[in-house]
């Protein structure tokens, strides 16, 4: 209880901040923006009025704050005159394909190899993992993602092999092209991801099968691949839970570059059109669900880390 | 009108080759079949789909086929001809009074289905002023009529300089004679809106009669049953699309409409990406941004790209100079500043001889008959240097004018706030780094676009001294869209501000009201080129590039007769290989 309290009041906090930065810093004027080049200042004082932007800061948080609590209403976009809600639960299965198809991928690749390295320590494959994780971490997502597209995509690419950018259909349409669509953005997404799970996975398999009650296993006469996933595994993988958690929530909040580079219209997207037009509902929005997919994600990562480590209570 | 962004940032085109692409374009006599669907691609969205709120060279361009107003004007030509009006506007002898009798036949797309009247234009035009719209246009050209509201009802209201003595005829009175009033009867705005169906929508807060809204061109965006059209001919961020309208008759039109449907793909980010789509057939012409130095050099150099390619000059890019404060409330020093300032750098910095030829006032060859020449044409240079690179002596010679002994400025610091992209950064070093020549030291300020615009430079309260990423894009063809708003004591308000130099000099202010009500076209053009001198005497803006804009098309496009007036696809004359 005590835990989803401070939950409540850490997203409380992230929606004072983005308040707080979005009239202190020198972004736009939204109501001048929506009023456009050439109004009069009757006009531009009118939208202002509308909007609730000639009241005090502190009138129109709480006024923003009630109806996120009371009716999880967001507002609507100054820009496009939509309910934010609305626009985001519109976008969230775009940015859920992207972020759960790249945390499959990154642990699909990760694990195997993970092991591979711990078994098979200074071998050519911890050495090739190394190198690779270097080059992913090190590439730029939005350099990669380019790279990506000019050599695969089918308009663009030298070898045109998958669908590129601007190629995105949901799941429910067209599951074919709903997958050749994000094979791209997975590998942008997955490959930096793997290769640092993949070393963390190694290095604390590598470290608990040396010690005493895995050797107790080993005299027990277990086999070895029982020795390596029931006893070494198991509590190799519970810090790596929490970091996935993590980073998974911090994903399904919008992963902002890949979505801007293979343009696939997620919640990552949609803040970047927000900042660029100073949209307040709407980068508030985005902040939100951003805040509340951590958070959500955090919880999980404590529920699992129980599951996985016994010692553990809350 | 608004620059779009990155188009603003990326303008290019090299001006002789885009004059032969041009010439070359309307002569190829190249055949046009119907059907296909055309794809645009684009980085952002339109500003809105509602005709009464657009104002945005991006959704003039997506919907212009779609919503018929008073006057157009057509693919390839700069003339406006009847559009939904069925012939030339009837002016009284004082000028005061404007009749335009509508065409007979058009018909609202589904669902309301109906014959347009003259009562639809009205409607149009009076829910402009309301702030459920807050169009930003309509007082500007519109204000004029007798009866507007000086402040904005906030749902719309009957205008009574507004008549339909029947059907087919409307009728303004205006409160002084304006003879752009007629140019600017192509704006949007005219589209008819039926006010049975529309008002529902425009009685809300904010109008959602754009998510509703009925179309009387050939295209429509698509629609379900009950007139909606978010989320199926209009997905904020993603996609537009335009499908036929089955109530249009090509026999009350003149667009040929060759196009069975239009898809606008918005999100593409990277110009460079979506420049090899279109290159490469994936698309047919990009939208709201240009192509990047590296495609543009690609389309240049490869002569099987050459059709590829075309451009279209528009538009005319300054420094906004604020007369309004020290040190440039004085003449010579604002003269000083001009002779200064390296514009061939500043050309550099934004991409070279192929964005366009430096100007040297405001109105630009674009408006060739129409004011250039009255305004100097290429001859009128006030301000000469070797190779419009500054010329520090003469500036030092200012300098000494205006009290400052060596010809060197010794005052305090000014600022110049700037537009972020890569681009304008770069033009306000050049800026810096000719005003430090005389003494004179720049404090850059580097903003967002739209920051630079709403809280700076727009608004005169926190204006710097300096503005250098300023701009403007001709609305129609009547130079009283290039020099009014921007120039004229007239229009400085609190916020909003586009006369970006706060120039208020009475003898011009005298001028322009005296333009606006020239009757004679040719007279009130050679009136405007005056005016132009004018300005440009007062130094309160350095002009720097007459801007051409670079359009990509595929190889689908039949090159021909196909270029809307800011020098986009004209969607409804547009065909498909």
């Amino acid at each position: 209880m005590r835990r989803l309290a401070w939950s409540a009041l850490l997203i409380v906090l992230v929606i004072f901040l983005t308040f707080l930065v979005f009239y202190e810093l020198p972004s736009a004027d939204p109501a001048q923006l929506r009023a456009g080049r050439l109004a009069t200042p009757a006009l531009v004082a009118e939208i202002r009025e509308k909007f609730g932007l000639d009241r005090p800061f502190y009138e129109q948080f709480w006024i923003y704050m009630k109806s996120v609590v009371t009716e999880f209403d967001l507002g609507y976009s100054y820009y496009k005159n939509v309910p934010v809600r609305e626009e985001i639960f519109a976008r969230l299965p775009a940015s859920i394909s992207v972020a759960v198809g790249a945390f499959v991928l990154w642990l699909a690749i990760a694990l195997p190899v993970g092991i591979l390295t711990a078994l098979r320590p200074r071998s050519r494959t911890d050495r090739a993992v190394t190198g690779m994780t270097l080059f992913f971490l090190s590439a730029p997502t939005y350099w990669l993602g380019l790279v990506m597209l000019f050599l695969f995509a089918r308009d663009i690419g030298r070898f045109p092999l998958v669908g590129g950018a601007g190629t995105y259909v949901p799941l429910s349409e067209n599951p074919k092209a709903w997958f050749e669509s994000l094979i791209l953005p997975w590998i942008v997404l997955a490959f930096g991801f793997a290769g640092l799970y993949a070393r963390m996975i190694g290095e604390n398999l590598r470290e608990v099968m040396a010690l005493d009650y895995v050797r107790t296993a080993r005299a027990k006469g277990l086999s070895e691949r029982r020795v390596v996933v029931r006893h070494g595994l198991r509590a190799a993988l519970t810090p790596v839970v929490t970091l996935a958690a993590l980073d998974l929530g911090f994903l399904l909040g919008g992963t902002i570059l890949v979505e801007t580079v293979f343009n696939i219209p997620g919640v990552g997207r949609y803040a970047v059109e927000a900042i660029q037009n100073a949209d307040l509902p709407a980068i508030q929005g985005t902040v939100l669900f951003g805040a509340i997919f951590i958070i959500f994600a955090v919880l999980v990562a404590d529920i699992l880390y129980a599951v996985l480590d016994p010692r553990v209570r809350y | 009108m608004r620059v779009p962004g990155q188009r603003g940032a990326v303008l290019a085109l090299i001006a002789i080759v885009g004059v032969a692409l041009l010439v070359a374009s309307s002569g190829t006599g190249a055949q046009h079949k119907r059907g296909g669907t055309l794809i645009l691609l684009s980085a952002g969205d339109v500003d809105y789909v509602d005709p009464g709120q657009a104002y945005y060279s991006f959704s003039f361009q997506v919907l212009k086929p779609v919503h018929r107003a008073l006057y157009t004007i057509p693919a390839d030509v700069l003339t406006a001809v009847p559009d939904v009006a069925a012939g030339a506007p009837k002016v009284s002898g004082d000028g005061k009074t404007i009749t335009v009798k509508i065409r007979r036949g058009i018909r609202f797309s589904p669902p309301v289905n109906r014959e347009v009247v003259a009562a639809d234009v009205k409607y149009a035009i009076e829910r402009a002023f309301s702030v459920s719209l807050a169009n930003s246009y309509a007082v500007a050209y519109f204000g004029v009529i007798a009866g507007s509201p000086a402040t904005p009802p906030k749902t719309p209201k009957p205008i009574s300089g507004i008549k339909t003595p029947d059907k087919y005829t409307i009728v303004f009175k205006l409160k002084e004679p304006s003879g752009a009033f007629v140019d600017a009867l192509v704006m949007p705005i005219t589209a008819p809106v039926p006010k049975e169906y529309a008002a529902k929508y425009d009685d809300k807060t904010t109008t959602e009669y754009g998510f509703h809204q009925v179309a009387t061109g050939p295209y429509m965006l698509a629609n379900d049953s009950s007139g909606n059209v978010k989320g199926v001919g209009y997905t904020p961020g993603k996609l537009i699309k335009l499908v036929r309208n089955p109530n249009w008759s090509a026999k009350t039109d003149f667009r040929p409409a060759y196009l069975d449907g239009v898809e606008v793909r918005e999100g593409f980010t990277d110009s460079s990406v979506a420049s090899r789509t279109i290159l490469n057939g994936g698309a047919d012409q990009n939208a709201d941004f240009g192509p990047p130095p590296a495609i543009i050099k690609q389309v240049t150099t490869t002569p099987s790209l050459r059709d590829n390619m075309y451009g279209w000059p528009l538009g005319t890019t300054y420094v906004g100079l604020n007369t309004q404060k020290a040190p440039f409330d004085n003449l010579n020093v604002r003269r000083a500043a001009t002779f200064a300032l390296d514009r061939n750098a500043m050309r550099l910095a934004y991409g070279g001889p192929i964005t366009g030829p430096i100007a040297t006032h405001f109105i630009g060859p674009d408006f060739a008959g129409k004011g250039f020449e009255a305004g100097g044409g290429l001859e009128f240079n006030p301000f000469p240097s070797p190779n419009f690179s500054g010329s520090v002596a003469k500036a030092k010679a200012e300098l000494k004018k205006a009290g400052f002994a060596n010809g060197v400025y010794t005052g305090p610091a000014v600022t110049a706030v700037v537009s972020n992209p890569p681009i304008t950064v770069n033009q306000g070093k050049v800026l810096a780094a000719s005003l430090a020549k005389i003494g004179m030291k720049v404090n850059l300020k580097a903003v967002t676009t739209d920051a630079m615009y709403t809280k700076f430079c727009g608004t005169p309260k926190n204006q710097p001294e300096l503005c250098p990423s300023v701009g403007w894009l001709p609305d129609f063809h009547d130079p009283v869209t290039l020099l009014y708003v921007t120039f004229s004591g007239k229009f400085i308000p609190e916020s909003g501000n586009v006369n970006w130099p706060q120039l208020n000099d009475p003898k011009i202010n005298a001028a322009m009201e005296k333009a606006k009500r020239i009757k004679n076209a040719q007279a009130r053009y050679t009136a405007w080129g005056k005016i132009d001198r004018m300005i440009t005497l007062t130094a309160g803006a350095i002009p720097l590039q007459w801007t051409n804009t670079l359009n990509l098309v595929s190889d689908r496009v039949v090159v021909a007769k196909m270029k809307d007036v800011q020098g986009q696809l004209d969607l409804a004359f547009t065909s498909l290989k």
